[in-house]
């Protein structure tokens, strides 16, 4: 380890402050406890976390990216054999070779176990890199299929399913240049309830206030928070462009329709919208390179 | 002349811009070959489903261009099931944009359109023939400017065929139809 390293001690600080669940939203007290992008060698400290969502995921990998980007290194200390699992079962491990460590590390026989099951899980999409849109529309067949006869999705859902996670994903490709984004999703079947959907996509690029100033026209709100709800107005878009800047709008227009959550963050915004598409809580975040986005959505009743 | 244009060929499912971007670009020469007074039928027969950038970019794209680039040449869409013409409405309104959808042989606006321009096009398409602004105006009980005003908005986004014809009295006026 060298000299300049932030320690962060994620579940050790007070029991209440501990994150065992890392999730869209826990992963910003993780950024609030370190600055993990000015240059500076990382340690996370995950040793309690026991679930990690999707969303958390690409946001992981993402700023493993962002952190690499500045010269400096990113460590997870991660002990929980379960999770240990996960983050080689979702990809995770493979997402962040060469920019980031896990510790202990893998061995190789743990490494590759899993290999043969690529792409054979239904509840999971293992993180997916995106920087084109060659490969998206049979990753979204792909999806589709999955939805439909894995897991009893109506066709119309799996196509919303589908519909949402292509226009997140071609953002991620169409705002930057030189870097990528990264997709997972996950299904999940409460003990009680619909089983729902969570998607997580993240980038680590420039970011949305970065890519709507490339539109001279626009007039940019100050705060990230207020910019972002701006971002899902129809039309507001980095080109000057009329079939432009529709993608935000209708992804709140599906996951509201699904009874579903969205969590948008870019910068030090983020805001989250619940079940309904014209109403954004809006926060101040730690800042964080790129766009991030989770979406959750129910499965609707047959 | 109708000149048909079917989506099949390039999959049941039409995800993404860069796909838009190419079949919009053959649909394109297509009409560049077409003659005035021509439709060209987008036959969606077989799609299940798009997204918002693909409708944003091959429908949203070409209903932009079409006045100006194709003039006197028609655009219909047929073929919808009921999940892609709910789509295609939604992106339609959200660009503020109208087509015309043909349905077992019935035409009609789909878009973003006033319950106004909806009458007119109804009213044009029950009368099976080309009509004046003079009758239109009789049918619809309103004066004939604002009758006029209606079918150059309509005539301007690409959804009705106007042709020159001549009054009983010997004076040449327009005759607006639908394109069909």
């Amino acid at each position: 380890m060298t000299a300049n390293v932030t320690l962060v001690f994620v579940g050790r600080l007070r029991e209440n402050d501990s994150i065992q669940s890392l999730t869209a939203i826990s992963f910003d007290v993780l950024l609030s406890r370190c600055d993990p992008f000015t240059g500076r060698d990382c340690t996370l400290d995950l040793r309690e976390v026991r679930f990690i969502s999707p969303a958390a995921l690409v946001q992981l990998v993402a700023s493993a990216h962002a952190i690499k980007k500045t010269g400096a290194s990113l460590t997870l200390c991660v002990e929980d054999s379960s999770v240990r699992t996960y983050l080689v079962r979702s990809g995770f491990v493979s997402a962040i070779k060469d920019v980031a460590t896990v510790e202990p590390a893998y061995d190789d026989a743990s490494l590759h176990r899993f290999d043969h099951l690529h792409g054979s899980n239904p509840l999971l999409l293992e993180i997916t890199k995106i920087q084109n849109g060659g490969a998206l529309p049979s990753l979204l067949d792909r999806i589709v299929a999955l939805l439909r006869t894995r897991l009893q999705y109506r066709k119309h859902d799996a196509y919303d399913v589908a519909t949402v996670i292509s226009e997140v994903a071609q953002n991620t490709f169409d705002h930057n240049d030189g870097t990528c984004g990264f997709l997972a999703v996950q299904t999940y079947q409460p003990r009680k309830g619909s089983r729902f959907i969570e998607i997580g996509v993240s980038d680590f690029g420039d970011g949305l206030r970065t890519t709507l100033q490339r539109n001279t026209t626009l007039r940019l709100p100050h705060t990230d928070m207020d910019l972002i709800v701006y971002a899902t107005q129809l039309g507001v878009s980095q080109h000057q462009d009329r079939t432009r800047g529709t993608g935000l709008h209708h992804l709140l227009r599906i996951a509201a329709e699904h009874e579903g959550s969205v969590h948008i963050r870019s910068g030090s915004g983020k805001v989250t919208y619940r079940g309904d598409k014209d109403q954004g809580w809006r926060h101040t975040v730690p800042p964080m390179p790129g766009v991030q986005i989770a979406i959750s959505m129910k499965r609707r009743s047959t | 002349m109708e000149k048909r244009f079917p989506l099949t060929p390039f999959g049941k499912t039409l995800w993404t811009r860069d796909k838009a971007r190419s079949i919009r670009e053959q649909l394109e020469t297509e009409l560049a070959r077409r003659a005035p007074g021509d439709t060209l039928v987008i036959d969606m027969k077989g799609i299940e489903a798009f997204d918002f950038s693909f409708a944003n970019e091959f429908f949203g794209k070409v209903l932009l261009t079409l006045p100006r680039a194709y003039p006197h040449k028609f655009v219909i869409v047929e073929g919808l099931n009921s999940y892609t013409r709910e789509n295609l409405i939604s992106a339609l309104e959200s660009l503020g944009l109208a087509m015309i959808e043909r349905q077992k042989k019935k035409l009609s606006l789909i878009g973003k359109v006033h319950p106004t321009d909806t009458i007119t096009f109804e009213t044009i398409a029950k009368a099976k023939a080309a009509v004046t602004a003079a009758a239109l105006s009789n049918a619809l009980s309103m004066n004939v400017t604002a009758v006029n005003e209606r079918l150059t908005k309509l005539t301007n986004l690409g959804l009705l065929r106007r042709e020159r014809g001549q009054s009983e009295a010997g004076r040449e006026q327009y005759e607006y139809a639908i394109p069909a």
